[in-house]
């Protein structure tokens, strides 16, 4: 008798324990970088030709790609960040795609902005604004913002893992002859949201073009490292156990 | 006796070792930790999502089953699947997790009976008599890290296990065809609701070459038996299919051609480790054919090496390791949770090979690397990845029992006797 009530009263206490904390939490979003803070990004790879063909020759004469080509590097700083109940937006500086090591005077000033509760937007959403079709930078948390928005057809948020924006595009889907081919992207973003891998496939998965973020955390080479000489050192042991062992048997 | 003063006597006894006291708070520790993180902060973002929506789904819009839109993430498993998960998506979500794991944690209490049972039945001559080292392996089963992130994230793993190791103490209790036709009917349900045991299926038959006297051994119609009772179910699945075309295209489009594949993350299988190479790269691939090049090359080789295998009694068990190796190295998505499909029938063979075997060994350091270390280079992937994005650690110690399990298959008998 004592064991079953027992047993009732467990169910009955997690029954009400999620009903009590059953009621939906809104995620407050922010911003993952700051004021005054760079963002490098680099060109690893770029197909002039593949992406004339598919977007036309004037694709990087403005916008996001402006200038774009393998091995150049762009530049944002941001200037300011506002947050309120209704809007996130980030004002930030440009320096377009350059193969200088100086930076310069900056190109241009530019800015982002999100909705504080994603649905507010009105419809379908999508970033043909551009000519990436994928902003550099969401709110954070990152996985959570992205998942919450409603995107059209061409979007597909994954963010088991890494937070992963799955872009395809078919043939003609925008204009006629535009984009000239299917396309795919895929771009991941870290913790802060920052776009930290761009990339943007064709037909069998070849990659015209590739942007990465040119930032690598503190904590990447060290533990690395820490890893390479765990695996190295136990190969080591197990080796010269294995050859002590075989000595011993002689 | 009867049942309750049976089941009383017997939890005295476990009681009574440490390992099993310790085994039993440290999981039902990982039981509460569960519920609270999922509450504090995976609700939003964990697999019991897809399919509580996924037993909607199949009830009032079946067409739409693998419309990904309707999904955080893809839902990919057959669509009679959908059925096991009806009862829970018509209760509130939260208390449908909460009884959805209590249910899980119910499955492993049956987990760990049938893993006795297995391994009383085929425990070789020269093991311990009494249970204690039984008990010491189920406690390191019920240890294992992967039943953490089973329970968070609200997985299907312990349905598998259970139907995986009901049809394997079928096969090796009872040996008439209509046990056979129910133990791989069990099998087959296993399948349609996640088909890891899926690769498992050619290993059902029972075929032998026995490489020192030239002879082949087929016993066509027990396998015959074996292999309809494991498709029936699946192929009801075929029924929804014609019923429904667009089930067919999103079933094919969400496992094999879909951008998922692509994407970069810490599977450990073979596939995985490959595509994530090519994405790293940017060498060109095609999913489809890298899938299918694993399993060929792995599953042809398992499959020759259980042909050639030098025994015959309680052969199924390496069976059933072999076809699950093989999915956990050939399909993309191979996650540590997964692991707790594999560890009861690594436990098994344990206790089938000689006490004192030179093989145990690769299989005893593959089990604990997955029970308690695997989830660590998880955490160490997610440090490394902008570098070095591959998870190929478990890739290796499944190698590894693979590499042991062969060995043993290939042992010549006088060998076999020596290690006795």
């Amino acid at each position: 008798m004592k064991q079953k009530t027992f047993f009732f009263n467990f169910i009955l206490f997690f029954l009400l324990i999620s009903s009590i904390v059953s009621t939906v939490t809104a995620f407050e979003y922010r911003i993952g970088v700051r004021e005054d803070q760079e963002l490098i990004w680099k060109c690893n790879v770029c197909n002039k030709i593949n992406m004339d063909i598919i977007f036309g020759s004037d694709w990087d004469d403005s916008g996001i790609f402006n200038n774009l080509s393998q091995g150049k590097r762009m530049k944002w700083e941001i200037n300011s960040v506002t947050i309120n109940e209704t809007n996130i937006n980030i004002n930030f500086s440009i320096w377009e795609w350059t193969s200088e090591n100086i930076w310069g005077f900056k190109d241009n000033d530019s800015e982002l902005d999100y909705f504080s509760n994603q649905s507010d937007y009105s419809q379908k959403l999508n970033f043909s604004q551009y000519s990436s079709f994928v902003p550099f930078l969401f709110p954070v948390p990152v996985g959570e913002y992205m998942g919450g928005l409603s995107l059209n057809e061409w979007y597909d948020v994954d963010n088991r893992v890494l937070p992963t924006l799955n872009v395809e595009i078919r043939k003609d889907e925008i204009l006629p002859g535009f984009p000239s081919k299917d396309i795919q992207i895929i771009a991941i973003y870290n913790d802060h949201g920052i776009l930290n891998s761009y990339k943007l496939y064709i037909k069998s998965n070849v990659v015209i073009v590739d942007i990465s973020l040119d930032f690598l955390p503190f904590y990447v080479i060290p533990t690395l490292i820490g890893l390479t000489t765990i695996i190295s050192l136990s190969i080591i042991f197990y080796i010269v156990k294995k050859r002590k062992t075989r000595n011993i048997l002689k | 006796m009867n049942l309750k003063s049976k089941l009383t006597k017997r939890i005295k006894e476990l009681w009574e070792h440490k390992i099993f006291r310790y085994a039993l708070v440290l999981h039902s520790f990982y039981f509460i930790l569960s519920i609270v993180l999922f509450f504090m902060v995976y609700r939003e973002k964990n697999d019991f999502i897809i399919f509580y929506n996924v037993g909607d789904i199949f009830l009032n819009d079946i067409e739409n089953l693998y419309n990904q839109t309707y999904y955080l993430w893809d839902f990919r498993y057959f669509p009679l699947s959908a059925l096991f998960f009806i009862p829970f998506s018509i209760l509130s979500f939260e208390v449908a997790f909460v009884i959805f794991n209590v249910f899980n944690m119910f499955l492993n209490v049956l987990i760990c009976i049938i893993l006795y049972k297995i391994i009383v039945l085929v425990r070789m001559e020269d093991h311990e008599k009494d249970d204690k080292r039984v008990i010491l392996y189920i406690s390191i089963y019920l240890m294992g890290l992967p039943h953490v992130l089973n329970y968070i994230y609200g997985q299907i793993n312990l349905y598998i296990t259970f139907f995986i190791l009901l049809s394997l103490y079928i096969f090796l209790k009872f040996n008439t065809y209509k046990w056979q036709l129910l133990g791989s009917f069990i099998l087959g349900i296993s399948i349609i609701m996640k088909p890891t045991a899926f690769f498992l299926l050619p290993f059902l038959i029972i075929f032998n070459f026995n490489l020192e006297k030239k002879k082949l051994k087929f016993d066509f119609l027990r396998s015959l038996i074996r292999i309809i009772g494991a498709i029936t179910p699946i192929l009801l699945n075929f029924i929804l299919f014609l019923l429904y075309p667009p089930l067919w295209e999103g079933f094919i489009e969400s496992n094999f051609t879909g951008s998922n594949p692509i994407a970069l993350n810490f599977s450990f299988s073979i596939s995985k480790l490959i595509t994530n190479f090519c994405y790293f790269y940017n060498i060109p691939f095609n999913q489809l054919f890298v899938l299918i090049g694993v399993i060929v090359i792995v599953g042809a080789l398992g499959f020759i090496i259980f042909i050639l295998r030098r025994f015959e009694k309680n052969s199924i068990i390496y069976g059933y390791i072999f076809g699950i190796i093989i999915m956990l190295l050939a399909y993309f998505d191979s996650w540590d949770h997964h692991l707790l499909n594999i560890t009861p029938i690594l436990i098994i063979i344990i206790f089938n090979l000689p006490r004192h075997s030179k093989i145990t060994k690769p299989i005893k350091l593959s089990l604990f690397f997955f029970n308690f270390f695997d989830l660590a280079f998880v955490g160490i992937w997610y440090l490394i990845y902008p570098l070095f994005p591959y998870n190929f650690e478990s890739t290796f110690f499944l190698i590894l029992a693979f590499y042991g399990i062969s060995k043993y298959c290939l042992l010549r008998q006088s060998k076999k006797n020596k290690e006795v």
